[in-house]
């Protein structure tokens, strides 16, 4: 019995994803001994330290790769997500910058009320969100074309929405989001309160169970009553959604929009957290608790990077090195001969369940 | 009588949760043509791909020419002498015929492809077929049944002893059938064994020597051609197997039972039509017919899975508007399909998730059921069904077949349907198991009043169980019979009665 149950951890994705996590985390600190201090700062009223800084630099990707797991789950990707970032940002810009014609200069004027500037950009991209879901579901597109659109397009709307133009905003509301904070920085909050949330909506309702049925057997999904496409577009709009509340953030935490930077290459990001917390890009069972520590080690890679003192243009190629092997880990061939080699075991155990 | 050039001898092969061939014979005889029927799933082409080395079997001896061989690959088959010509044409439109024939094995002169060869050898290879055709010219430039004839001479030209044509047929006119028969009786005369699979019995008759019946992984006869009627044949495909001794009754029909479900002329033209299906409570109407007559095309509109264009539904007396399966649930009708990979389980849910799937869907995501009803509704199947599963969280993928489907079953049971159709429940699991969707099947109309259609392509069990038959030819209904004052042969002789030459069977 214990030994199944050893077995059972063993087995489990999100183990070794702790693990590598762990490994990690070591091997940094074995380089910078203070690594795991972490430091009251009495004028912020935070801790701070690297653990905090890795967390709450990993807070967008970890939001948004919440929505790419169910994406991920169905069987499909969503790679406008990046530009969907770098929209919000510049919407968001734009109506606290409406007195903006000429060169912006720091200036606190925005649309009133406040929460117009945070709702507006997220009713956005969750539209564009639909805008993906309905090619995908109704049109029957395939996800990675489908979201190809937006994710060209996608920048191209942020540019115009701002006149290619860059502001930049003084405007302390606005820069609480991703500069402020209550113990922790406010992105970390932020993504506490997302993931509770998308945790509670997929796993309390039976939301995560359709989107994994209809990953896994669309058809059967269907003749059991599921309606999915419907299933397909709220998953797209949630995704959506949340690449929005990321490029709030981002822009917030730079004071400014980017139409060329913000969000770039997100998309790979989350894609690559959600596959290193387990959940396969077949489709399937997904893991949310998986995909935050897969976002941990990603930021976690990046910050051992730079204190390796790698050439931080070198970071997406070794990110790109990790996800090829978990893929290729993934894979049906390596997944077959590694069932064949448990098989003998399995057999003796499993024998009675064949009837 | 005959010297005999292929033997196989009590083949068996284990798949996953079925026994595909079970201790099957077959020899063929050089120049003979040797036809293998069966339904689909019979085994005909499992036993064909023992035989070139795709599968490899559990038992069972393969003799060639009098020696024993085992062949590992197609290729390693071929070079045996076992050649096959498959459904559709594999070869390259763009390339000419001559390069189809060679391709793959070159003759070289000079590190050069001896083109001279490969030409006139071609010509040759047509020429014995009786085509006289250009082989220097793209093989997209003839018709389907000259691309057949290439394929064919690319296998004979391999020193072939055994040639296998596996539903050449499929595509052709007649005009191309006769063409092709030709070339089948030349190559017959000149010592070749053919063994030739179809689902078309006119071409049989007409070019077979002998036929040998696969069903169920079994080998129900060999025969003659002369010995056998067309209708024995169909009765042997179909099968019935005397030995499963069920002392089932029949559900007592109430007469006074109102109609649950009226479906009036619906169809989708084309495809099936005007189809009329009445259900009383506590009635069970069986749907008899071959496969690909429309039996599972129309349930599949009753239930939503396709959209009739034409014709209305009545349930329990009112109209009812199905546009897909969730409208279906929402009027208490339940479907166990046919293909239950591809429309029944979610491999990798568990059978708790797969059990309460269907409830759940009707509830709609918002209102799940608590985590202990879950695990009720599926341990109340899991013993009611005595599904054998070590425990609730077990993948279903991982069950076999008869439990995968006893799943399905709890699933739409779940939903405490009035109607439920079953489209092929049986098929593929063991007769216990048969017995037992069986007995619950009757149970069900018996004791809940439902009101069950049950499809399925054995038809003993269909009158066995059915208190009415419908019997469905060609894409739209036959005929009709009792239950209970009726044989198999009236059924067959429906089912057969007015076939015309290529009716599928």
């Amino acid at each position: 019995m214990r030994k199944q149950h050893l077995d059972g951890i063993l087995k489990s994705k999100i183990f070794w994803a702790i693990i590598a996590e762990l490994a990690i985390l070591i091997v940094c600190g074995i380089l910078r001994p203070d690594f795991f201090r972490l430091k009251w700062i009495d004028q912020t009223g935070m801790w701070s330290g690297s653990l905090i800084d890795i967390i709450n630099y990993s807070s967008e990707i970890t939001i948004i790769a919440m929505g790419m797991s169910m994406v991920i789950a169905l069987g499909g990707t969503d790679l406008s997500v990046g530009s969907l970032m770098a929209v919000s940002g510049a919407i968001a810009l734009k109506l606290l910058r409406w007195d903006v014609v000429e060169f912006p200069t720091p200036g606190d004027f925005t649309v009133r009320p406040f929460a117009l500037v945070i709702l507006v950009p997220l009713v956005v991209c969750a539209l564009m969100g639909a805008f993906n879901g309905t090619l995908i579901s109704r049109f029957k597109m395939q996800p990675i074309i489908a979201t190809l659109v937006l994710m060209v397009a996608g920048r191209g709307i942020a540019q115009i929405t701002t006149n290619g133009k860059q502001f930049t905003t003084m405007f302390e509301p606005f820069r609480q989001i991703g500069l402020g904070g209550f113990i922790v920085p406010m992105p970390v909050i932020i993504t506490i309160v997302v993931v509770t949330v998308m945790a509670l909506f997929t796993r309390k309702t039976s939301f995560g169970m359709f989107v994994e049925s209809v990953g896994i057997n669309r058809n059967a999904s269907r003749v059991s009553g599921l309606r999915s496409n419907r299933i397909i577009m709220i998953v797209y709009i949630i995704t959506g959604f949340l690449a929005g509340i990321s490029g709030l953030i981002y822009s917030s935490r730079i004071s400014s929009c980017d139409s060329n930077n913000a969000g770039l290459n997100y998309e790979m990001d989350a894609i690559l957290a959600v596959v290193i917390g387990g959940t396969s890009m077949t489709g399937g069972k997904f893991s949310l608790a998986g995909t935050v520590v897969g976002s941990l080690v990603i930021r976690t890679i990046t910050t051992l990077v730079l204190f390796l003192g790698i050439n931080p243009d070198a970071i997406m190629a070794i990110k790109a090195g990790i996800i090829a092997v978990v893929i290729v880990l993934q894979s049906e061939p390596v997944r077959r001969k590694m069932s064949e080699l448990g098989k003998n075991r399995k057999q003796a155990i499993g024998g009675e369940a064949r009837a | 009588m005959q010297d005999v050039i292929l033997e196989m001898k009590q083949i068996e092969i284990q798949f996953p949760g079925v026994k595909a061939l079970d201790k099957v014979d077959f020899t063929l005889n050089r120049g003979e043509v040797h036809a293998l029927l069966g339904e689909n799933g019979a085994g005909k082409s499992t036993l064909i791909k023992c035989l070139t080395g795709v599968h490899h079997m559990d038992a069972g001896t393969i003799m060639l020419d009098g020696k024993s061989i085992t062949p590992t690959s197609p290729q390693a088959a071929m070079q045996m002498g076992i050649s096959t010509v498959f459904q559709e044409v594999n070869l390259c439109p763009n390339l000419t015929v001559a390069e189809n024939i060679f391709i793959g094995r070159q003759p070289m002169k000079f590190f050069q492809i001896d083109w001279d060869t490969i030409n006139s050898r071609s010509t040759q290879l047509m020429d014995r077929m009786g085509m006289n055709i250009d082989v220097t010219r793209p093989l997209s430039s003839y018709s389907t049944a000259i691309q057949q004839m290439v394929s064919i001479a690319r296998a004979v030209d391999v020193q072939a002893k055994v040639l296998i044509l596996d539903e050449p047929t499929s595509s052709l006119d007649e005009n191309e059938v006769k063409q092709l028969f030709k070339v089948v009786r030349d190559l017959k005369a000149e010592g070749l064994g053919i063994i030739f699979i179809t689902h078309f019995l006119d071409q049989v008759f007409e070019i077979s020597d002998r036929i040998t019946v696969l069903r169920n992984g079994k080998l129900i006869g060999e025969h003659l051609i002369g010995d056998i009627t067309k209708l024995e044949l169909v009765t042997n495909m179909i099968g019935k197997d005397m030995n499963e001794i069920f002392n089932l009754k029949r559900a007592e029909q109430k007469p006074s039972a109102a109609n649950v479900l009226k479906a009036e002329n619906i169809g989708i033209p084309g495809k099936v039509e005007d189809i009329s299906v009445e259900l009383k409570n506590g009635e069970l109407l069986g749907f008899a017919g071959l496969l690909g007559s429309g039996r599972t095309e129309t349930a599949e509109m009753l239930f939503g899975v396709t959209r009739p264009l034409q014709g209305t539904v009545q349930v329990n007396g009112t109209d009812a508007k199905i546009r897909d399966p969730l409208d279906a649930i929402n009027q208490k009708i339940a479907f166990c399909p046919e293909d239950r990979k591809r429309d029944g389980i979610i491999g990798d849910l568990s059978v708790r998730e797969n059990i309460y799937l269907a409830v759940q869907a009707k509830r709609g995501f918002l209102h799940p059921m608590s985590r202990s009803e879950q695990m009720e509704l599926a341990r109340y199947y899991i013993d009611l069904l005595s599904i054998a599963t070590p425990d609730t969280e077990k993948k279903v993928g991982e069950l076999s077949g008869g439990n995968q489907q006893k799943v399905i079953l709890a699933r739409w049971m779940a939903t405490k349907p009035d109607i439920l159709i079953l489209d092929e429940p049986t098929r593929g699991i063991d007769v216990g198991a048969k017995a037992e969707v069986q007995r619950l099947m009757l149970e069900m109309c018996e004791k809940d009043d439902m009101g069950i259609i049950f499809i399925s392509s054995e038809l003993d069990e269909i009158i066995r169980c059915s208190n009415r038959i419908t019997i469905m030819r060609d894409g739209a209904k036959a005929g009709e019979v009792d239950g209970e004052n009726c044989t198999q042969s009236d059924i067959l002789s429906i089912i057969a009665g007015e076939q015309k030459g290529g009716t599928q069977a």
